[in-house]
């Protein structure tokens, strides 16, 4: 069964002047367990409002939202909180209470019923991790922007629900509070197989997490799909435009010792990367890094080459967009027309792409 | 007309000094009579004010009108609607509670629920939207985000109740027509200070009066305090 299952759901805003603002229409997905669904859109174009709608905090002017089978838009009071006490939900901008940092954090188990040693214990605890030792009495109201941020983080992950709903969460933060974010975010999904959600702006973060991006644009998803299809062939001219283009590959990585060449595997084929990360990665590839020739290359630099199929050619003006199909995986490729007329590229030509090693980004 | 009147100051510390029992039961009853107002106000008010600031129901628009039309109500027509209603032919007349103490903390209790429904009302709806999401995503309950909140906004409400102490203690006409200005039993700082004028009796008219001033000082004071504090 889905763990989420989003049906038709659109809001309206009531203005001020009493005319009605359309913020979302006909929203329709799904979430698995254990899955990072990741909405991707700019500033404006829904994504609180969504994310708002399945923390229950809000109601969808129409269609459904179902946890675990159960409809949620016509529950009790009472059975809407015990449902809201399995997601919990980090917002853009925090908000604290008017008491100290402790208070604060412990606030989820407090109302939760959880035994007063166990909260002193873990509020301990998630109080170092997150950096925060030494200001545990302090009102929270008095921190700045990045320590409250922290507040926030450790007020939801301390509760360790089911449902992660994160709001942009690294939109406002200083390099150093977003790695201990990403931090946490990998060890929800990689150690504990939450369920994420989330919303950013940012398509690295976006690329580093998700298992399934929806792009919204203007209150619409206009399109859903694995990162690799959403960055290789994005359906319209907003999703090429705000996503960008992107080959991503889901893979691992070893360095091996005797060349000292970091050797990624993904499925039947080996990249090899500059960089140093090991074990589960995403692989990136800019299209503008892939060149594609008709012949094997003989004394090159690159230290990547295959040998694929052309699967289509997008003509894009004064460039175009070549997909070559090497074995099961697809790579995006940008050349000039030029270059295309040269090679006498078609689909179904039989071509050679390559690419630098330094030109390979794991994440 | 000087002469009255620190003949006048002299007197009042003479009788505040020499607790003189007549002053200082009067003192003691205004006290009473409004204290027990406003605790028993602020029990049935508190709760209607933050239900009707955190539900939205039909009807919440004209509600929210009436509890503002009522919070600026005549003192004096209160005094008569209550007299009406327990005077011997009236609907509680059976009760004989005109001219008591209890008709008088009935008046001052009417007077002061919509201030203090009003006042908690404007209190928890001021606080930030977001701030009501965060502790239901929390996991709060109803119960629990409606404590949170009025902690949230107990300055603001504190200060309501305040006022309305205020106006309670202060008030003449109500007190004077359900209470009946009786020596002993139902005189007020009020009610006594308009008796003793007439009279020319103007020591213990500025006796009372200036107990009153204090404790109208006390309580600006105090408000003024909450309010710097939350700045």
């Amino acid at each position: 069964m889905n763990l989420l299952e989003v049906q038709n759901i659109s809001k309206d805003f009531l203005k001020n002047d009493d005319s009605l603002q359309n913020v979302l229409s006909d929203i329709s997905f799904t979430v698995k367990k254990g899955e990072c669904f990741t909405i991707i859109g700019p500033n404006g174009s829904g994504k609180t409002t969504l994310l708002r709608i399945l923390g229950l905090v809000e109601n969808p002017t129409d269609g459904k939202i179902l946890y675990l089978g159960k409809e949620m838009t016509n529950l009790s009071r009472k059975e809407k909180t015990k449902f809201r006490r399995r997601i919990s939900f980090v917002r853009q901008k925090p908000v604290v209470m008017n008491s100290s940092v402790e208070k604060n954090i412990a606030y989820g188990l407090k109302v939760r019923g959880v035994e007063e040693r166990e909260i002193q214990q873990k509020t301990k605890e998630i109080i170092k991790i997150v950096g925060l030792t030494g200001l545990e009495k302090k009102n929270a109201r008095t921190l700045s922007g990045g320590e409250m941020q922290r507040v926030a983080i450790a007020m939801n992950f301390i509760i360790d629900p089911e449902i992660y709903l994160l709001d942009e969460v690294s939109a406002n933060l200083d390099p150093k509070n977003i790695s201990l974010l990403e931090e946490f975010i990998t060890s929800i999904k990689e150690d504990r197989q939450k369920t994420i959600i989330m919303s950013t702006h940012d398509r690295m973060e976006a690329i580093k997490f998700a298992d399934r991006i929806a792009v919204l644009n203007n209150g619409r998803f206009t399109q859903i799909g694995p990162p690799n299809e959403i960055f290789i062939s994005p359906k319209d001219e907003f999703s090429a435009l705000f996503v960008g283009y992107e080959n991503i590959f889901p893979g691992i990585a070893e360095i091996d010792e005797k060349t000292g060449l970091n050797q990624v595997r993904i499925n039947d084929i080996v990249i090899t990367a500059s960089s140093q990360v090991e074990g589960e990665v995403k692989v990136c590839i800019r299209p503008e890094s892939i060149g594609i020739v008709k012949e094997p290359p003989k004394n090159t630099s690159y230290r990547n080459t295959f040998k694929g199929q052309i699967e289509n050619i997008r003509d894009l003006g004064n460039i175009c967009h070549v997909i070559v199909k090497c074995g099961p995986e697809k790579f995006l490729t940008t050349i000039t027309q030029l270059s295309k007329e040269k090679l006498g590229l078609k689909k179904g030509t039989e071509v050679f792409i390559n690419f630098k090693a330094t030109d390979v980004k794991l994440l | 007309m000087v002469n009255e009147f620190i003949d006048g100051i002299i007197e009042a510390f003479v009788l505040l000094f020499s607790f003189d029992l007549e002053v200082w039961g009067i003192i003691l009853l205004s006290l009473r009579v409004s204290g027990t107002a406003i605790f028993v106000a602020t029990l049935v008010s508190l709760p209607i004010g933050s239900f009707i600031a955190l539900r939205g129901f039909r009807g919440k628009k004209a509600l929210t009108n009436l509890i503002n039309t009522f919070m600026g109500f005549p003192p004096v027509v209160m005094g008569l609607l209550i007299f009406l209603l327990l005077s011997k032919s009236g609907p509680l007349g059976s009760l004989g509670l005109l001219y008591s103490p209890t008709a008088m903390i009935a008046a001052q209790l009417f007077l002061a629920i919509p201030i203090i429904i009003g006042t908690s009302k404007a209190a928890i709806e001021s606080i930030n939207p977001d701030l009501k999401e965060t502790i239901l995503n929390l996991g709060a309950n109803e119960r629990q985000l409606w404590w949170e909140l009025i902690k949230e906004s107990k300055k603001s409400i504190i200060a309501g109740i305040l006022v309305a102490f205020g106006q309670a203690i202060s008030e003449v006409g109500a007190v004077m027509i359900v209470g009946g200005n009786i020596r002993w039993n139902t005189r007020t700082f009020t009610t006594s200070i308009v008796l003793q004028t007439r009279m020319g009796e103007f020591g213990m008219a500025m006796a009372l009066g200036l107990i009153l001033i204090i404790i109208t000082f006390s309580l600006n004071y105090i408000l003024t305090h909450l309010q710097m504090r939350d700045k």
